[in-house]
């Protein structure tokens, strides 16, 4: 069956019937003759569902254990995955297993159950689509023996590795892999990778669209699309029909989802990545916690229609976006009361969580947003809409800025309150102001806002344009503290902001030329004039300090204008050096943690590094001379777990400006693909096109456009790295 | 020409070419024997064969008029750009600037497509040598279809006849070039003819209120159904931009949406540039498969409106094509 959407509807008659018939000899013959040589029945959802007029809700709930890596419906000795999905969906009757079968299945007492126990190879291959999840069951990849659950493979979430995997077998493009259409599924303790679909050559047959959305875990209402036997063409005011009901209660944990088990968290997929994590199509009340999703092309969770009160908790969220949508968390649709609380939001392609136009109100709690916006630059948090809540989260070293308000669609009443923001290309919080729509507006913000100096102001800004607080100083002056360290006397600080706002006052510090919000060190409330002052005890001479005011019936600030900390006399005091990360750039620690890195060597570290990798005349692939010099590369970054790289990929200087953007995108992108497969974490590397606007060479000949066609590495955070230009892979065209 | 008789055909032709391009072309000017003609011959000389006797072929006679009189035309009209329903009035200027007088003066005046002639607007002067203008009377004005025709009965030398006259632009005018031409004729005191250069004004006519272009409107959005429809819940992009097919670049708003007035009518097609939404693609269209094409044809009718809406959907295997 062909997993493109539109050719599926065309296509899915005719092999349909002939399915039928084979099912039907299947079902008359099988319960006598239980392996009939010669024909092996593939059971195909439709199929099921042409003989069965409506969903048959199972009365009887099951208890069975799936025995068999296999795939496929067959009246044998094993109970497969897919038989136990159509055994609890009720579409297979109970009544046609062989014997050997039958003793896998027994009736359970609360809700259906899909066990496994699995021998030998624990990953099922799928030669096909699983059929959705129409019942509520528990599909529990905990039961098969030998699972862990009390051992986690990284210290900072609970997250013990599953044994149980379900890929696609070697070469198959299956879009799905369990597709939920039912209330109360409950998905536990697998491992889910590999689930794309392939873009084909478009041709008359095949149309030039990509399928509906694929993913690990997809929820959406009976038949999700692209099945539309039972849709007719929607009315123009009314997207979906009533019984598209919403499935309930899906609760997905200790999930792998996108990567293979293994025993660190760091197993890839050999074949094709899988696209999205999650997708909650349309679904109410889904829970998801505790699971690993990594190494998507597109999003790890990704929300469409409708995700009223989904939680997304204490998930580890790591290099998503590779090739696709690059937000980590997009919610999209009436998203009223999710909660993204606990989760690990790392080394990801763009934004952390990406609002997207949603209805409804959005909490964002306790998270850890860290090394995101690898491709694009975009907000660690980007908000749109009303009455959502950017709380208590660690935000740093994101390329973009922290928490960015849009203008347009008018937002506001975004409270942001207790983050922790460092190492930000970008303001902390940014609110959009002049209702400013260009592209850079909806990635990473416009700066700070010019004053409100006029009613209007409200209207055309995120946030309703609420004023940051001004500190009545830009010096406050601090009497050392007895002992004569740098330490101050408590400080009287003085300023004011709109009435009735809450301050908050944070310790900032400056890294790549702009302030973050680092701490949180006090709060107090302005009075009737909008003036407020506090006494902060514990600065530092030459510390600056910033903060932000939060107004509920606004939303919170951008950044006040900063103020330092200066002694009495008028001596200059050296601004504390912004510290860079004191650990190596990683996004989780594993466990237990590795044995402690060799202490930092005082003398300068000189590393002979390639700078430059070349391509062929219009070409992106990594020859095998190519390789070589990135292996050289791969090297060096294991052994420097400090370093930090920027790709960025380049073109000679021949035809358009677009295709060479392209197709610098392209090599950069295919350059971190490589160095991903040989283990160096996403969160290290960065990449950026500049097409053909930075030659390596002014010159016109055949030799300097060969120059020219690279991705250059741009080493980052490390100490005096010496850089030999090597051009051994150089590829004049012929 | 003659066919070589040598047996050897090829190397005979090959004399043969070798002669004409030896001889060449031989061209005679004759002494002018009369006033007013210089007649012109050539002759051309060749060898049959290698050696053989030069044959001489000669031209026909060309007539060259040597004349003493010349007319000289300008035309200017009083605007550059013109609309249908305004009226234009061109000013033609017909000199003798020979030494004779010319007798029965014919203009002949060819309007563009669409321009009327307005009747009784022709008025006439002479002018002798920058002295100021005094008025007189053509001695008729026909018109035959696009084509006028102003006769005066003796333009003396050095004498210019103004003619001045107004023309109005309908509807159809817009499809015509808006260039018009006007060459004057006359008799010279021999009898022959002497003819003027060929004088054009070249008008650039705007649609104006009568424009028959159309606007192409339409949106890029999130498509959740896959029926290719914007509904409720299914929000606009901003800053996707489009392309037609004329290289028109257009933007979507912060709402997804976009038009394009002033569209000329006709078949019309557009794409959506993807690269200028990165994370979305092309959403498929369960519903109708003309839809899940990256471009879209219209018909935009005269003055008329047609949608052009593209439905996208999050993306994957971005560059696996």
């Amino acid at each position: 069956m062909t997993t493109r959407g539109v050719n599926h509807l065309h296509s899915s008659t005719q092999p349909e019937a002939s399915r039928f018939v084979a099912w039907r000899n299947f079902l008359r013959d099988g319960a006598n003759c239980p392996i009939r040589p010669g024909i092996y029945v593939v059971a195909s959802f439709l199929a099921i569902a042409a003989a069965t007029p409506a969903f048959a809700q199972s009365d009887r709930l099951l208890r069975v254990i799936v025995n068999s890596a296999k795939d496929g419906v067959q009246p044998d000795a094993e109970l497969t995955l897919r038989e136990a999905i159509l055994l609890v969906n009720g579409t297979l009757p109970a009544d046609k297993l062989t014997d050997a079968e039958k003793m896998q299945v027994s009736p359970s007492t609360e809700r259906s159950r899909i066990e496994f126990n699995l021998t030998g190879d624990t990953t099922i291959r799928l030669t096909e689509e699983l059929p959705p999840l129409a019942t509520g069951l528990t599909i529990d990849g905990t039961t098969q023996p030998g699972y862990k659950g009390d051992r986690s493979v990284i210290t900072e979430l609970a997250l013990p590795a599953p044994i149980v995997a379900i890929a696609p077998v070697e070469g198959a493009f299956i879009f799905r892999g369990l597709t939920v259409a039912a209330d109360d599924v409950t998905i536990r303790g697998l491992s889910l990778y590999g689930f794309t679909s392939n873009h084909e050559e478009p041709s008359l047959n095949t149309p030039n669209t990509p399928t509906t959305p694929p993913a690990d875990i997809f929820i959406a209402h009976r038949l999700p699309p692209p099945d539309i036997r039972k849709q007719r063409i929607p009315a123009n005011f009314a997207p979906f029909y009533p019984d598209d009901l919403p499935p309930k209660g899906t609760i997905i944990e200790n999930n792998w989802l996108g990567i293979p088990p293994s025993a660190d968290g760091l197993g890839r997929t050999a074949g094709v990545r899988s696209a999205f994590g999650v997708s909650v199509f349309n679904g109410t009340g889904t829970i998801i916690r505790r699971n690993w999703i990594a190494d998507h092309e597109g999003s790890a969770v990704i929300t469409s229609v409708r995700a009223t009160d989904l939680r997304v908790t204490e998930n580890a969220i790591l290099a998503n976006g590779v090739a696709g949508m690059p937000d980590a968390i997009r919610l999209e649709g009436n998203v009223d009361q999710a909660q993204i609380t606990g989760n690990v939001i790392c080394g990801n392609d763009g934004s952390g969580v990406y609002l997207f136009k949603p209805d409804g109100a959005v909490q964002i709690r306790d998270n850890q947003i860290t090394y995101n916006g690898r491709r694009l630059r975009r907000a660690a948090v980007y908000l749109m809409g009303n009455n959502h809540q950017v709380i208590n989260n660690q935000v740093g070293y994101q390329t973009g800025p922290g928490v960015v308000v849009a203008a347009v669609p008018h937002s506001e009443r975004a409270v942001i309150t207790g983050n922790r923001f460092v190492g930000l290309e970008g303001l902390s919080i940014d609110l959009i102001t002049q209702q400013n729509t260009n592209v850079v507006d909806y990635q990473v913000g416009d700066g700070l806002n010019p004053p409100r100096n006029n009613f209007f102001r409200r209207l055309e800004t995120g946030n309703a344009a609420i004023a940051p607080p001004q500190f009545v100083t830009r010096n406050f002056v601090a009497l050392a503290s007895a002992d004569g360290s740098i330490q101050t006397a408590p400080i009287q600080i003085y300023g004011r902001a709109d009435p009735g706002s809450a301050i908050e006052i944070y310790r900032v510090t400056s890294a790549n030329g702009e302030n973050s919000l680092t701490e949180p060190i006090a709060k107090v409330t302005t009075d009737s004039k909008g003036e407020f002052v506090t006494a902060l005890s514990g600065l530092k001479l030459g510390e600056q300090i910033s903060a932000i005011a939060t107004d509920p019936r606004y939303g919170t600030s951008e950044p006040a204008a900063i103020a330092q900390i200066r002694a009495i006399a008028a001596t200059s005091v050296d601004l504390p050096i912004a510290t860079p990360p004191s650990s190596a750039p990683s996004c989780v620690t594993l466990s237990p943690p590795p044995p402690e890195p060799p202490p930092v060597v005082p003398t300068p570290i000189v590393l002979k590094v390639p700078r430059n990798i070349h391509f062929a005349l219009d070409k992106d692939f990594i020859s095998p001379t190519t390789a070589k010099v990135l292996d050289q590369i791969v090297k060096v970054l294991q052994e420097n777990p400090m370093v930090m790289v920027t790709i960025v990929g380049h073109t000679d200087p021949r035809y358009t400006y677009e295709y060479n953007l392209a197709l610098g995108e392209r090599r950069a992108r295919n350059t971190r693909n490589y160095l991903l497969k040989k283990g160096i974490a996403a969160e290290r590397m960065t990449i950026r096109s500049e097409g053909k606007r930075q030659p390596a060479t002014p010159g016109r000949n055949k030799l300097d456009f060969a120059r020219d066609r690279r991705a250059e590495f741009i080493y980052k955070d490390a100490r005096d790295i010496e850089i030999i230009i090597q051009e051994y892979d150089l590829q004049i065209e012929r | 020409m003659t066919t070589p008789t040598s047996p050897l055909g090829a190397r005979g032709l090959r004399a043969l070419f070798f002669a004409v391009f030896a001889g060449g072309l031989s061209y005679q000017g004759f002494a002018a024997y009369a006033q007013t003609l210089i007649p012109n011959t050539a002759t051309a000389g060749f060898q049959s064969t290698p050696g053989g006797p030069t044959r001489t072929v000669r031209s026909n006679t060309v007539t060259v008029p040597l004349l003493s009189e010349r007319l000289e035309i300008i035309k200017v009209a009083d605007r550059g750009a013109a609309e249908p329903g305004d009226s234009v009035s061109y000013r033609l200027l017909v000199k003798n600037s020979g030494s004779s007088p010319v007798t029965n003066v014919v203009v002949t005046d060819t309007l563009p497509l669409g321009f009327k002639f307005l009747n009784n607007s022709a008025k006439a002067a002479l002018s002798t040598a920058g002295s100021p203008e005094t008025p007189v009377a053509l001695s008729s004005v026909t018109v035959s279809g696009q084509t006028i025709t102003f006769t005066y009965p003796i333009l003396q030398p050095q004498q210019t006849l103004i003619i001045v006259y107004a023309a109005l632009l309908s509807p159809d005018s817009i499809r015509g070039s808006g260039r018009n031409l006007v060459v004057a004729a006359a008799k010279n005191p021999a009898g022959g003819e002497v003819r003027s250069n060929e004088a054009s004004a070249l008008l650039r006519i705007r649609p104006g209120i009568l424009s028959d272009c159309g606007t192409v409107v339409g949106r890029v959005f999130t498509d959740k159904n896959f029926d290719g429809e914007q509904q409720s819940g299914e929000p606009g992009i901003p800053n996707a931009v489009i392309f037609m097919d004329d290289g028109n670049r257009v933007t979507t708003d912060s709402n997804g949406l976009f038009s394009l007035p002033f569209a000329i009518a006709g078949y019309r097609s557009g794409t959506l540039d993807l690269t200028s939404l990165p994370g979305y693609t092309l959403a498929p269209n369960l519903y109708r498969i003309e839809a899940n094409s990256p471009s879209r044809l219209v018909k935009l009718s005269p003055g008329g409106m047609v949608r052009m809406n593209f439905a996208v959907t999050p993306t994957f295997r971005e560059g696996q094509r």
